[in-house]
């Protein structure tokens, strides 16, 4: 968090519609599904989860 | 509600020592955890697991919820807003995650370290758990480091509502433009 000023989007086409997600935003969140798929994926095939946390 | 500059600067302040802290708590937790999982030295075994329980639940923690509502209360109290910036929100939706995690994980933790203080651990005793905490400090720092980033770099980027805000505020601010025009504008008219 910050103590500086937000930017304000400042043109007056704006107001026609929302801007789209910028690129970071698309990539992180694709990154952040295929971590979340992986998860599941590694939890379902019992690489990992209540299995593993036995490990003798 | 948006707070005076100087009630600003004291969240501001409250929230990065929050946030510093608990990276630096987890780094801490980190070697302790390979400690643990490398050392054949069941002294050092016991020591590692007994201290990151202790760190777990009474820097750790705090730490977290520390950072979270510190986090809360600096960008509900700015103009940044909680859902305007899409960097703002990517921060909230990890710091909540990481938090609820760390619970989680905390009671892994409790077992290895109650473990730990009964017996002496062997290199293969808990191997899973043990593994499992290795990865989530590493996952945490990780997830910290970038949560600094955000903060640091913030990336450009509003959100659906945070246009709709901005708008209305454009409009009320020409709005209170028009008033005051047409007040300066009107006793000379009289």
């Amino acid at each position: 968090m910050s103590d500086s000023t937000p930017p304000t989007t400042g043109a007056s086409s704006d107001r026609a519609s929302a801007p789209a997600a910028p690129r970071w935003v698309k990539v992180s969140g694709i990154g952040a599904l295929a971590v979340v798929i992986l998860f599941l994926v590694l939890h379902l095939s019992g690489a990992m989860g209540p299995g593993m946390h036995g490990g003798h | 509600m948006v707070m005076s500059p100087g009630a600003r600067k004291l969240a501001l302040t409250a929230h990065v020592t929050a946030s510093v802290g608990w990276l630096g708590a987890v780094t801490a937790f980190l070697a302790l955890a390979l400690v643990g999982l490398n050392s054949r030295n069941p002294g050092h075994l016991r020591g590692a697991y007994l201290a990151m329980e202790l760190t777990g639940w009474y820097v750790i923690v705090p730490f977290a919820f520390a950072s979270l509502v510190t986090g809360l209360v600096q960008s509900l109290g700015s103009t940044w807003g909680l859902f305007r910036h899409y960097w703002v929100l990517a921060k909230l939706v990890l710091t909540v995650k990481a938090t609820f995690l760390l619970l989680l994980h905390m009671q892994v933790v409790n077992h290895v370290a109650g473990a730990a203080a009964r017996t002496n651990l062997s290199a293969s005793d808990l191997s899973g758990m043990r593994i499992q905490l290795v990865a989530d400090a590493g996952a945490a720092v990780v997830v910290l480091v970038t949560t600094t980033a955000l903060s640091i770099y913030k990336p450009r980027g509003i959100t659906r509502y945070g246009w709709r805000v901005q708008n209305e505020q454009r409009v009320d601010r020409s709005d209170g433009r028009t008033a005051q025009k047409i007040a300066s504008i009107a006793p000379t008219r009289a």
